[in-house]
Order: C-alpha cells, then sequence, then structure tokens
C-alpha cells in the first residue's frame, strides 16, 4: 500500500473507532467536580480516544488504556473507573493531572508504591513493551487538559 | 465455682476450636496468565489463598457485593489469603491481566 494509501487507511480508522468509542461512552456518568474544576472538566469531556488526534501513537496508547488502565482510572480518564471505590486515596484524574511525560513514563513503568503515591497502581514494566508505554505517555498527553491550555 | 468457669472456659474454646476446623483453606495458582481454577465452590469462612506461579506480578481484585477486596501486586512465589465471610457469587479479575478472570460459589 502507498503511504498515502495508508495514511488514509489509519485516517478512516482513528475515525470509525472514535465515533465507536464516543457513542460506547455517552451514557457514562460525567465527572463530579469541585466549582474550581469545572471549566477545566468541560474542556476534556468526551470520548476516551482522541477524537481529532492524527497521530498513530495517541491512538495506540488509547488501545492500551482501554485494556489495562479503564478499569480503575475510567472512561473518561476521570479516575472513576468501576475498581476506583476500592481504593483510598482514589485513583488519579488523568485529564487533570499537572505530571509531566517523565513523570507518566516512570510511574506507569514502576508503578505507584515505588514513586511514593499509591500502592495499588501496579508496575506495568514487566508486562507491557516500551512502545506500548510510550505510546501510553502519548495518549495521555493527549487528552490532558493542561495540554490543552497551553496550545 | 471455679470448676464451673473452668468448664465454661473449655467448652468455648471447643466451640472455637470445632468452627476453625471447619473451615476450609483452598489454593488457586496464578500460572500462564490464567487462574488454575475457573469456578470453585466453597462454605461461608473458607478461605482461598492465591498463589502466583509466573514469573511476573498479579494484582487480584474482586468487585463483587458479596467480597469486594484488592491484593495488590505481588511477584511470583507471592501469595494473599481472603476469607469469605457471606454466600454469594464473587467474580475474582486480575487487574495486570484482564483475561483472566474466575468465578468463587459461597454457600451457606
Amino acid at each position: 500500500m502507498s503511504p498515502a494509501g495508508l495514511r488514509r487507511c489509519i485516517a478512516a480508522l482513528l475515525s470509525a473507532a472514535s465515533s465507536a468509542v464516543a457513542l460506547a461512552v455517552a451514557g457514562a456518568p460525567t465527572q463530579s467536580s469541585s466549582p474550581g474544576q469545572a471549566r477545566t472538566s468541560a474542556k476534556v469531556e468526551g470520548a476516551i480516544l482522541p477524537r481529532d488526534s492524527k497521530e498513530a501513537e495517541a491512538f495506540r496508547g488509547g488501545l492500551v488504556y482501554a485494556n489495562y488502565c479503564v478499569t480503575c482510572h475510567g472512561f473518561n480518564a476521570d479516575g472513576n473507573g468501576r475498581a476506583a471505590r476500592l481504593y483510598n486515596p482514589r485513583p488519579t484524574n488523568l485529564r487533570t493531572s499537572d505530571k509531566n511525560d517523565a513523570y507518566f513514563g516512570l510511574i506507569i513503568r514502576l508503578g505507584g508504591e515505588a514513586m511514593g503515591r499509591s500502592p495499588f497502581m501496579p508496575p506495568w514494566g514487566a508486562e507491557l513493551t516500551d512502545e506500548q508505554m510510550a505510546d501510553l505517555v502519548v495518549y495521555l498527553r493527549a487528552i490532558n487538559s493542561h495540554t490543552k491550555d497551553q496550545q | 465455682m471455679i470448676r464451673n468457669v473452668i468448664s465454661l472456659i473449655a467448652c468455648l474454646a471447643l466451640l472455637e476450636a470445632s468452627a476453625a476446623a471447619g473451615a476450609a483453606e483452598f489454593a488457586v495458582e496464578q500460572k500462564a496468565k490464567n487462574f488454575t481454577i475457573k469456578k470453585l465452590n466453597i462454605k461461608v469462612g473458607d478461605s482461598v489463598k492465591f498463589v502466583n506461579d509466573d514469573p511476573f506480578s498479579h494484582n487480584v481484585f474482586s468487585l463483587s457485593d458479596a467480597k469486594s477486596f484488592d491484593l495488590g501486586s505481588y511477584g511470583q512465589g507471592g501469595s494473599k489469603t481472603v476469607v469469605f465471610d457471606k454466600p454469594g457469587t464473587i467474580e475474582v479479575e486480575c487487574a495486570v491481566h484482564p483475561d483472566m478472570k474466575m468465578v468463587i460459589e459461597v454457600s451457606k
């Protein structure tokens, strides 16, 4: 397949997947937030996969997220996954986290305990490939409100 | 009087021992990214020991109403035990490996 054909194919896949996931999560409860968070939340609500990203890394990272992270961090990446009620502190709201890419990469690889955070965040270094973890960081950056504020 | 008190204590100890003796401990291994038992029938008061036989970490948890728990991540050779104190159906999963699932039926 030619590079142009491949680009068209990826774009079509991204569009279809984003639409499907948007439909799937349309009924998900919206995040409750304090008044101070309302502005940020309004900007980051939406589908789990980045709707407007043509980046293959972000798309692949979204798949990694949907497979491994969604149970705790939730469909909206707001820390309200179905397992969140088990934990104190609650899973992090990844939409509003102010951590940088290096931090995301480290806590994904090493787990929460090694980073002085929740011991219930597993270390993913033995489970995910380096590429999967790097893609996940790109995806998290794509959905993060601090990234959007800087654009 | 003293003899009666001693008899009472002995009876209570006997009752406790018989209750403990009635509770069984089961073992479920995590091996090759699977639970070695897919469905386990146990009684209220029984316990299940989750043993990691894989060379990587597992994180066993359940969100079921009858028993919610999270054992955290533990590596090869590690194990954690859960006592099931209510009847019901408990779906057990692994947070690291989403395809790993098993069911524990706890009856009275």
